[in-house]
């Protein structure tokens, strides 16, 4: 109880922090915001029009507590681009990418785990060898790369999946899983490749400890023994940097969901970026700082349930 | 021929990549039913290959077993080479027929898995137990291993045990299917003495009442006189010398034996003398045979603590805050006397080490007085400290971890100089050659890095370091402990010798009661952060008065076959937590007077 | 060294050392007019044997496009991990060594700096700052900063507790000199092994943020920016994306076998 009490305030704390930095990011870097918005080449008085718009002119204690106000009720400002509430731009796309998310983190965790064991059991011969290898290239691929290879191959060559767009789940959502399927499979292949190294040299770890020969030396054999014994201990850390890999996951998304013209979060943080739409930019950056921490802590959590020593200790 | 296990020839490769390298070969030796063999040798001898060659667990450490047999005779009277035994065949062998207890109980048990389920696994897979049952037997095996409370303990999960009851569990475990034989690789060698002594005469009596047979592999001389019939003395892969425990001990053939059995110290040899004696070396031209006491100079006092404690904090809660506090050194005050060595001796978490960092305020004690010639370390600023600690220098206990692996040895054993500008340049040089020469190092090791040194010669390295700045005071926090018995001994007397020949001040942490009855001219018994008894080493070993230091002796394993002590069911007091809350005052350390200069503590 | 001397270490050294020299040396050899130079007979030239790698829509010949591309690409990355070990390290073995509120203050800013995808936080700092050759190095090197300083201080944290620390204390070392002679040595390898594998991920961030035009602008050569280009023109030229992204990705497998040898050589507790 007192963990948890204990981890939700410093979750407020860090989320303060989160703020701060996004803001500090956005503004205190050199460089004129609304020039940034409207490019070197605008005439200034449409500057000085923007900047007493945006509140620009204001000391930038002001401008911060305007914007966090603001977010405490409610108000998350207007998209300059979208001309719609960011609040509601925010919710339709994060249920977009949210999709992806999960697809592709079930498709890593699927083929990581066995595949990681596997290569751990069979440490430093070729069945090792084959999978850390593969592991490695596909470390080593960028996931953009992986993206352009799957719309040749299964959108362009094969017409199983489309390369392109979003379906509202609302009105099709089979539509939706088959436009989420290329970019979730790139991101997940990717994903599955940090996920094996991992798993296996947890497992590597774990095989090498003296339980596990105490749970040979009692006559059990080396199925109980690695996939009960040894996994058992696994399944925590390898859920933590799962974990890790919703930070990782949710920078490559930008890229991915871009490529595939896939209109959710990334697609919207790309697109605020590019045309410099400031409050929209502090919007998704804030709030996928914040899934990314409030995930951890979610993980942090589970573990709590898993390991005794914790839940116990 | 009836022996239950019958090895003959044995030789286990182990395949790398810089080629073939041998194990074991060459070991034979057999076990009668009922019989314990104790196997013992120094790191490297290859006993827990052996051990683990007959469970056939060898290869899952990427050893292969090349030659020779190892016929074990099954519960059924048939007799089974184990060397060539299908994989199946040894799953129905191990935890059924054989039993394994290893080293480390803190690690030896699934820390996701209940006591419960951890103990009745073996049994639903080799006597087809149903879940209620095996609870059942479960609970009887706890009872068997005299674990207090034992419902409760199946329920619960390795890391609410103390290493103790944990070792108690792994015996329980191995016991399950009441196996023919038991194999404990090393079952005491990171517990604690009272621990030790309780689990060595439990595992006598599992014996005596299953009329088990055991392998027991150790290090430790001691540990053997007590436990074994038949010895087996190994060395480099092979087999020395087999005998029976009293053969062995009292007529040693080979000189190996002879010389390892000669450095081993034996509780109880110094009664009657009042100095220290050096270690027995057979064949070491480096022991002053002919002046064996080591005598001080002149009485004189070098280091006084008065009313030394240190508490750490324990932070929790939601901001951090200190919630309690760990009382680590708990009101302590001695004092020790130039060229004299004062051995402060005790179990884990006594506070011995936080007793000796704190005087050299590696730690910052909470209270008290530290004088070193005077001079009082605890009111020093940060800058005369350091320059004070020219005076006092510390020698750690491991030796791997001691030396920085990236700095020269000639670097290192240079750094206290330079820290005091004392030397430079051809000076400085020929200092580090001196303090080598000193600790007995070749030369040639002035430009080589740790690694290339073995755990002996590391250790000289560091008490080079620590004699660089001429210390009046060496802390010597458990600096032999984790060397091999004919190292350890070595150590010891070039430490002996260099208190001789420079008046050199010990105060020697060690947990090892045996070595302390040789070294120590003064003994300070520590337990929960107090010292309960100090004063002359003849006097505290000779009329031990504190219950606790009684305890902490009866435990001892004494190396000598005819001085068993674990035949009965032994259970001593557990140590208490030194973690008191934070308005805790706890009563100040009073003593009464034994005799002169040996006084015990009458606070509870 | 015999360690060095598996599989992995040696293509990815020879890979690595290739790589470097294309980088290093190929600017010499061909010149910067090369990448840029259009063929308009020869727009989206398959490969032959007069244009090796084939054309790019502008019929710009992809064999120099590569090798320059590998100098942007290297250049960026390196300046990237210099940056962020420059600004990590003293802040990682600050906060490791001396621990207590140092540590818990600056580590409380850094697990918040990690909330914060590295991609993303370097797309920010590159649309904030303009995006150029410059600043996408400084955006690269202030988001990779976080990670190198935490391993650092876990790093200088482990190497503060060993005795030989302690010894070095007992024995008159000040703190300055602690950190140099004995913390310093001996978190080298974790910071070689993290900065091996930190290259690898800049590369990569580099190509992404080329690629989402918010790193090197054109008509610049870079690896990211010519799969940009290459997206539009997937069914008709599909080299145009295949050439640089196998560029890509064998730089960083390269640096991924390097980095994992070194790991295998270097880290104590991988032993």
């Amino acid at each position: 109880m007192t963990y948890i009490l204990n981890r939700l305030l410093s979750v407020m704390l860090t989320l303060f922090l989160i703020t701060l930095v996004t803001f500090g990011v956005t503004n205190i870097l050199p460089g004129d915001v609304a020039m940034m918005i409207m490019g070197t080449q605008s005439n200034p008085e449409a500057l000085a029009g923007l900047r007493e718009s945006l509140g620009l002119n204001d000391p930038l204690a002001v401008q911060y507590g305007r914007w966090v106000g603001g977010m405490l009720t409610g108000d998350w400002g207007t998209s300059l681009i979208f001309k719609q509430p960011i609040a509601e731009l925010l919710i339709q796309k994060a249920a977009a990418s949210a999709v992806i998310v999960v697809m592709s983190m079930t498709i890593a965790l699927t083929l990581a785990v066995p595949l990681g064991v596997w290569a751990a059991v069979h440490r430093d011969r070729w069945q090792d060898g084959v999978s850390s290898t593969a592991a490695l290239m596909g470390v080593s691929l960028p996931d953009f790369f992986w993206g352009i290879v799957m719309i040749l191959v299964f959108a362009r060559g094969l017409g199983w999946f489309p390369s392109s767009g979003f379906v509202d789940p609302a009105e099709d959502l089979a539509g939706t899983l088959r436009h989420a399927f290329l970019p979730s499979l790139a991101l997940g292949l990717g994903l599955m490749a940090h996920l094996t190294r991992m798993t296996r040299s947890t497992m590597t770890g774990i095989l090498g400890q003296e339980f596990i020969r105490v749970a040979r030396a009692k006559g059990l054999s080396e199925r109980t023994v690695v996939w009960r014994y040894g996994l058992a201990n696994a399944i925590g850390p390898v859920i933590t940097i799962a974990g890790l890999q919703i930070g990782y996951l949710f920078g490559s998304i930008i890229v991915m969901e871009f490529l595939f013209s896939y209109t959710g979060m990334g697609w919207l943080t790309y697109q605020a970026l590019l045309n410099r739409d400031l409050p929209l930019i502090q919007a998704t950056v804030f709030v996928i700082a914040a899934v990314v921490m409030l995930t951890n802590l979610a993980v942090d959590l589970l573990y709590v349930l898993i390991d005794p020593r914790i839940r116990l200790g | 021929m009836d022996d239950i296990v019958s090895v003959e020839r044995l030789r286990v490769e182990f395949p790398t990549d810089g080629g073939t390298v041998v194990g074991v070969e060459d070991v034979s030796f057999s076990i009668a039913p009922g019989e314990t063999v104790c196997v013992v040798g120094e790191s490297g001898s290859g006993k827990s290959v052996t051990s683990l060659s007959l469970m056939r667990l060898v290869e899952f450490g990427g050893g292969r077993i090349a030659a020779g047999e190892m016929s074990f005779r099954r519960a059924d009277g048939s007799l089974l080479d184990v060397a060539s035994a299908s994989a199946s065949v040894m799953g129905g062998l191990r935890g059924n027929e054989i039993g394994m207890i290893f080293q480390e109980p803190m690690t030896a048990l699934n820390p996701v898995f209940t006591i419960e389920r951890q103990l009745t696994d073996g049994l639903r897979l080799h006597k087809g137990l149903g879940q209620a049952e095996a609870s059942a037997r479960a609970l009887d095996l706890l009872r068997g291993v005299r674990i207090p409370e034992p419902e409760r303990r199946l329920r619960q999960y390795p890391h609410e045990l103390s290493g103790g009851m944990r070792q108690r569990v792994v015996i329980a475990m191995a016991m399950a299917c009441e196996p023919q034989l038991l194999i404990a690789d090393e079952p005491t060698t990171a517990l604690d003495v009272t621990i030790q002594a309780e689990i060595l005469a439990l595992i006598n009596r599992l014996k005596r009442e299953k009329g088990m047979a055991v392998l027991f592999i150790t290090h430790d001389m001691a540990v053997v006189a007590q436990m074994a019939d038949r010895v087996v003395v190994m060395r480099g892969g092979r087999v020395v010398e087999t005998g029976t425990v009293t053969q062995i001990f009292e007529a040693p053939r080979e000189a190996y034996t002879q010389s390892l059995l000669a450095a081993v110290p034996k509780l109880g040899e110094m009664q009657g003398k009042v100095l220290p004696e050096r270690m027995r070396l057979i064949g070491d031209a480096e022991t002053r045979a002919a002046r064996t006491a080591i005598a001080p100079r002149k009485p004189e006092v070098l280091l006084e603590v008065r009313n030394l404690t240190t508490r750490f904090p324990v932070k929790g809660g939601i901001l951090r805050r200190t919630v309690a506090q760990v009382h680590a050194v708990e009101d302590v005050s001695f004092t020790l006397n130039v060229g004299e060595t004062l051995a402060l001796v005790g179990e884990s978490g006594c506070g011995k080490s936080s007793c000796g960092r704190s005087i050299l305020r590696l730690i910052e004690p909470t209270s008290g007085e530290v004088l070193i010639g005077g001079r009082d370390i605890g009111a020093l600023n940060a800058f005369d400290l350091r320059r004070a600690r020219a005076d006092m220098q510390m020698v750690f206990q491991d030796p791997f971890a001691s030396l920085n692996p990236y700095r020269r040895l000639k670097d290192q054993v240079a750094e206290p100089l330079m820290n005091f500008n004392l030397s430079s340049g051809q000076e400085l040089a020929s200092r580090v050659l001196d303090l080598f020469d000193r600790v007995r190092l070749p030369r040639e090791f002035l430009n080589r890095f740790p690694h290339e040194l073995s755990g002996g010669q590391r250790q000289r390295v560091a008490i080079a370091r620590a004699l660089a700045v001429n210390p009046k005071l060496i802390v010597a926090d458990e600096a032999v402990s984790a060397l091999d018995v004919s190292v350890q001994a070595q150590v010891l007397n070039l430490m002996m010798d260099l208190q001789e020949d420079l008046g050199l001040s010990y105060l020697f942490i060690s947990h090892d009661m045996a070595v302390v009855e040789r070294v120590a001219h003064q003994v300070g018994v520590m337990y929960l952060g107090r010292i309960v008894e100090i004063g002359p080493r003849a006097a505290v070993f000779g009329s031990p008065a504190h219950t606790y230091t009684h305890q902490l002796l009866s435990a001892v394993p004494i190396a000598d076959p005819r001085k068993r002590r674990f035949g009965e069911d032994l259970t001593f007091k557990p140590i208490t937590s030194p973690i008191f809350p934070l308005g805790h005052v706890p009563a100040p350390s009073t003593y009464r007077a034994v005799s002169p200069g040996h006084l015990v503590l009458t606070t509870d | 060294m015999r360690r060095f001397l598996t599989f992995k270490g040696v293509v990815g050294l020879t890979l690595l050392t290739l790589i470097a020299l294309v980088a290093i040396v190929g600017p010499l050899i061909v010149p910067p007019e090369a990448a840029t130079a259009m063929d308009m007979t020869a727009r989206r030239a398959p490969p032959s044997l007069r244009y090796w790698f084939g054309t790019d829509q502008l019929g710009r010949d992809l064999v120099a496009r590569v090798i320059l591309g590998a100098r942007t690409s290297l250049e960026i990355a390196v300046a990237a991990v210099a940056m962020s070990i420059v600004l990590g390290l003293p802040l990682g073995m600050i906060s490791g060594y001396f621990g207590g509120r140092t540590d818990n203050v600056l580590m409380r800013l850094v697990d918040t700096l990690l909330a914060f995808p590295a991609l993303l936080l370097a797309l920010t700092i590159s649309a904030v700052l303009g995006p150029n050759v410059q600043n996408t190095i400084i955006a690269i090197g202030i988001a990779f900063t976080p990670f190198l300083a935490r391993i650092i201080r876990g790093e200088a944290l482990r190497v503060a507790q060993m005795p030989y620390v302690e010894a070095a204390r007992a024995s008159g070392t000040t703190d300055a000199m602690i950190m140099l002679r004995h913390v310093l040595p001996n978190i080298m390898p974790a910071v070689i092994v993290q900065a091996t594998i930190s290259l690898a991920f800049a590369i990569l961030a580099e190509a992404g943020l080329s690629f989402l035009g918010l790193g090197t602008q054109p008509p610049a050569a870079s690896w990211g920016l010519m799969i940009q280009a290459s997206r539009d023109q997937l069914d008709i030229a599909p080299w145009t994306a295949l050439v640089p992204g196998l560029a890509v990705a064998l730089t960083v497998l390269a640096l991924n076998m390097f980095g994992d040898v070194l790991r295998d050589v270097l880290d104590p507790r991988a032993k």
